[in-house]
């Protein structure tokens, strides 16, 4: 086992630049091993808490640990240990692929053969292998995001923060990285990264945080949140007459409703059953769609459909 | 960390390497373009105007020029450099900022461009060096000795410029510096024309920039008048470097550690 555990931890955390709260007192301790998510909407301040993980930014207050140490004291040594995909990519646009990883592996003490042996295998893990000599200009976005994963993981960290590592990204690319990471997370790397795609927080992540306006809305697994902030189905009705009339007949199926445009969410056990039901009452939907709740539902339900009741 | 320390650390080697292998890329047109247009200067100046001007007791116009444009190279390269390609890696391609995410210190950074610009100066200075050595302007072995004194009026030049680099708001900006500080402080310096004539307090300003104190040297080595003099001229700019190095300090820590 990991001397440290947890490897990240976090009380009461606040940033503010100037005038502009980014974080307001966040709680959360991440184990060795584990893949931990943050999502959350535009300027809801994950790269914020990223930047404070990586040592980037210096908080305002609270306390955070690193591998064991306060970035405000060690931040040399926990950057050593530490790999980092930021939110923009950073690669150095004047070197080759190649030169890229060897600079960035001799600012870890990393040289020579065995600086090369390390960036052949990263290539290779990334299927980069071929670009080498590519300059950074001439590769694709794809590519640069794979290189800037490959280039954090040079240094063979203990932990791995990834600030939306796949936005941007085409879905066969943004596939291949999922893999990648889901390899290095079965590998027990411990993984921290921020989304905004709910399907790669569900893939990758054992637990994740939803955070709003800088503060965290709920921490679970995406099980426990789909069960506590949604249901197991979900029927979406679409364009139909407002169904909160039959809420009395219908025996307490639907748990939670939520309405945003023209399209009712009602959550249930089963999706299949409270058609049926809704049928026998009459009341028929011109459209809908009747699945398995998702992250995305608790997501919404958290941060952003107008609550019903 | 100590931004003198700094100059020690091989994470400074790795910052200057990193220019080089960006350098290496376009090493030719760079060196051309460094050292056309001072030689165009030099020889429009030089032998066009400098028919018509002897100063007494330095000789023709060309001669006194050669060694003042030793100074003027390491100036202009490590101006220019320290301050558009400083802003640029700081701010454009997010060079600095993939460092930090590494264990860098910003104070290693900064030491690694002043020996980058450093290297510049004295690799452009000294093809200027052979040139005006072909037009046999040179007289004392003791020239053998400008491309040190170049590096070191690389590395006081570059202080100041990645001073402004890191503090402009944009680019454009960065024209103040060239024309109100680096400008002005070649007229003053002795590159083109004796400052016998000037009055006191020009010559303490000129006192005060570091490339009249460079000019002096190079002035002295390439004629062979190397003295006492030339020691506390060298004196000065070290001492230049040591507490310059620490103007930059707060900005460079600012903008890449908090
Ligand atoms: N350097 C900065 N100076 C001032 N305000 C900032 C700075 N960086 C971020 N902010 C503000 O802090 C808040 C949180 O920003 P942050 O970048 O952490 O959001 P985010 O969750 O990463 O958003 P996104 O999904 O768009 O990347 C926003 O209101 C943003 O405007
Ligand atoms: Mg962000």
């Amino acid at each position: 086992m990991c001397a440290y555990s947890p490897v990240v931890s976090a009380r009461a955390l606040t940033k503010r630049y100037g005038q502009t709260q980014a974080v307001r007192g966040i709680d959360f301790s991440i184990p060795a091993g584990e893949c931990f998510g943050f999502l959350g909407v535009n300027g809801a301040g994950k790269t914020t808490t990223m930047k404070m993980i990586y040592c980037r930014i210096a908080r305002t207050s609270g306390d955070l640990l690193v591998l064991g140490r306060d970035p405000a004291r060690d931040a040399v040594a926990i950057k050593q240990r530490l790999g980092v995909v930021a939110q923009e990519n950073d690669i150095d646009p004047e070197l080759t692929v190649l030169e890229n990883l060897l600079l960035y592996a001799s600012f870890f003490g990393i040289g020579g053969a065995q600086a090369r042996r390390r960036a052949t295998e990263l290539l290779d893990l990334l299927s980069l292998t071929g670009k080498e000599r590519a300059q950074v200009k001439e590769i694709s976005g794809g590519m640069k995001r794979r290189l800037v994963i490959a280039r954090a993981l040079v240094n063979d960290p203990e932990i791995l923060v990834l600030d939306e590592p796949t936005t941007g990204l085409d879905p066969q690319a943004r596939l291949l990285v999922w893999e990648k990471l889901g390899a290095l997370r079965e590998a027990g790397l411990t993984l921290l990264l921020t989304t905004h795609y709910m399907e790669e927080a569900a893939r990758l992540c054992n637990r994740v945080a939803i955070i709003d306006e800088g503060r965290i809305l709920a921490l679970g697994t995406p099980f426990e949140l789909i069960e506590r902030f949604a249901a197991a189905d979900v029927l979406e009705l679409i364009d139909a007459a407002d169904a909160s009339a039959l809420h009395e007949q219908l025996d307490g199926l639907v748990v939670r409703r939520e309405r945003h445009g023209d399209t009712q969410y009602l959550f249930c056990r089963d999706s299949r059953e409270l058609l049926r039901r809704l049928r026998d009452l009459g009341f028929d939907p011109p459209r809908h769609v009747a699945r398995h709740a998702t992250l995305e539902d608790v997501f919404l339900n958290l941060t952003g459909r107008e609550l019903v009741e | 960390m100590n931004p003198v320390a700094a100059f020690f650390r091989p994470n400074a080697w790795r910052v200057f390497r990193r220019n080089l292998y960006a350098w290496q890329k376009y090493a030719w047109s760079s060196v051309a373009i460094n050292i056309v247009e001072p030689f165009a200067y030099f020889l429009a100046l030089g032998f066009g105007l400098g028919a018509y001007i002897t100063f007494s007791g330095y000789g023709s116009l060309v001669q006194f020029m050669a060694p003042g444009f030793l100074g003027l190279t390491a100036l202009n390269t490590a101006t220019f450099d320290a301050a558009w390609g400083c802003y640029e890696r700081r701010v454009t391609s997010g060079v600095y900022e993939s460092m930090v995410t590494a264990p860098v210190d910003p104070m290693e950074i900064a030491a690694g461009e002043y020996l980058w610009e450093a290297f510049r100066s004295m690799l452009y200075g000294t093809l200027f060096l052979a040139v005006i050595t072909g037009f046999g302007l040179v007289h004392s072995w003791w020239a053998l000795c400008c491309p040190l004194v170049l590096a070191l009026a690389g590395i006081v030049c570059a202080i100041p410029a990645l001073l402004v680099s890191f503090v402009v708001k944009t680019q454009e900006h960065l024209f103040y510096y060239f024309s109100f500080v680096a400008t002005p402080m070649v007229m003053i310096s002795g590159v083109f024309f004796p400052l016998d004539k000037f009055p006191h307090w020009a010559l303490v300003i000129a006192w005060l920039t570091p490339l009249y104190h460079a000019v002096n040297v190079f002035r002295a080595l390439v004629m062979g008048t190397v003295g006492t003099g030339t020691l506390w001229e060298l004196l000065w700019l070290f001492c230049a470097i040591i507490v310059l190095a620490f103007a930059p300090v707060v900005p460079v820590r600012t903008k890449l550690a908090t």
